[in-house]
């Protein structure tokens, strides 16, 4: 683990870095900025993740279930970030924000399929991570995988 | 047929409970798709090969899970759960469990 660590800062560490500097957070940045934006735009919706359906209204479709699936990729600053924490301990920061990324693109979908299928509101939002096999696997490749389910159904309008 | 992944369905009163019912698939990703995610593991973003397996996973699963509730004769299936576990390198299970029953509109009051 250290001799590796030492290999990849001498020969490859310096250009990889430079490129997730720039690119990685580029677009993190634009992704989180796409996310502001979809919250601001979606005021009017209503999400929870309580079991019963708050606000309920009788309507003529019954409640549907939806899924979303976002797998978000680390990129090699990150990741280099990442290894030195491994180094010294505590918070993972460059990780805790590709969590927060996922999690937050996944209810997002959620609410665009249900406002696709016609609805204003979610319930029982349940976000669990997923496992795609990369993170048992040897070529451990750091990323955010999320499943998140809700149920969609018509609420009264909230003001 | 009626998924939910709430216990109880807005409008409608559960008759009967037909028990558990449940679906999984165990799939592995080619070749292809790891290539392409150490690639995108330089430059971060979304690494839409792994989310389109979780997806197809997910349909599979939930699939197998609604053809079992239709064999109970159930017309809905509520409390709706996914999990997922790695069974080895390079290949996950997708799971999806739930509750078959039976449900009708609640009276217009």
């Amino acid at each position: 683990m250290a001799l590796e660590f030492l290999i990849n800062l001498i020969v490859f560490l310096f250009p990889l870095v430079v490129f997730g500097l720039i690119i990685g957070r580029t677009r993190e940045k634009r992704h989180l900025r796409r996310l502001d934006q979809f919250d601001a735009e979606n005021r009017d919706f209503l999400v929870t993740q309580i079991k019963t359906f708050p606000g309920a209204v009788r309507s003529e479709r019954p409640p549907v279930l939806v899924v979303a699936e976002v797998v978000i990729a680390s990129d090699y600053l990150k990741s280099w970030f990442a290894q030195w924490r491994n180094l010294f301990g505590g918070e993972v920061r460059s990780f805790q924000t590709l969590q927060t990324r996922a999690k937050r693109e996944a209810v997002a979908r959620l609410t665009r399929q249900a406002r696709a299928l016609g609805f204003n509101a979610l319930c029982n939002v349940r976000i669990e991570s997923a496992d795609v096999g990369g993170a048992t696997g040897d070529r451990r490749v750091p990323m955010a995988a999320v499943i998140a389910t809700a149920t969609a159904y018509q609420a009264a309008p909230v003001s | 047929m009626i998924v939910t992944n709430t216990e109880t369905v807005a409008g409608y009163e559960i008759t009967a409970v037909r028990g558990l019912v449940q679906g999984n698939t165990v799939r592995a990703k080619h070749a292809g798709r790891d290539i392409a995610a150490s690639f995108k593991n330089l430059v971060g973003g979304e690494l839409k090969g792994y989310t389109e397996l979780l997806t197809e996973s997910r349909r599979e699963a939930l699939q197998r899970m609604l053809a079992q509730a239709q064999e109970l004769g159930a017309d809905a299936v509520v409390n709706v759960r996914f999990t997922t576990s790695a069974v080895t390198a390079g290949a996950a299970e997708l799971y999806a469990y739930g509750t078959a029953v039976n449900i009708e509109p609640l009276p217009q009051d």
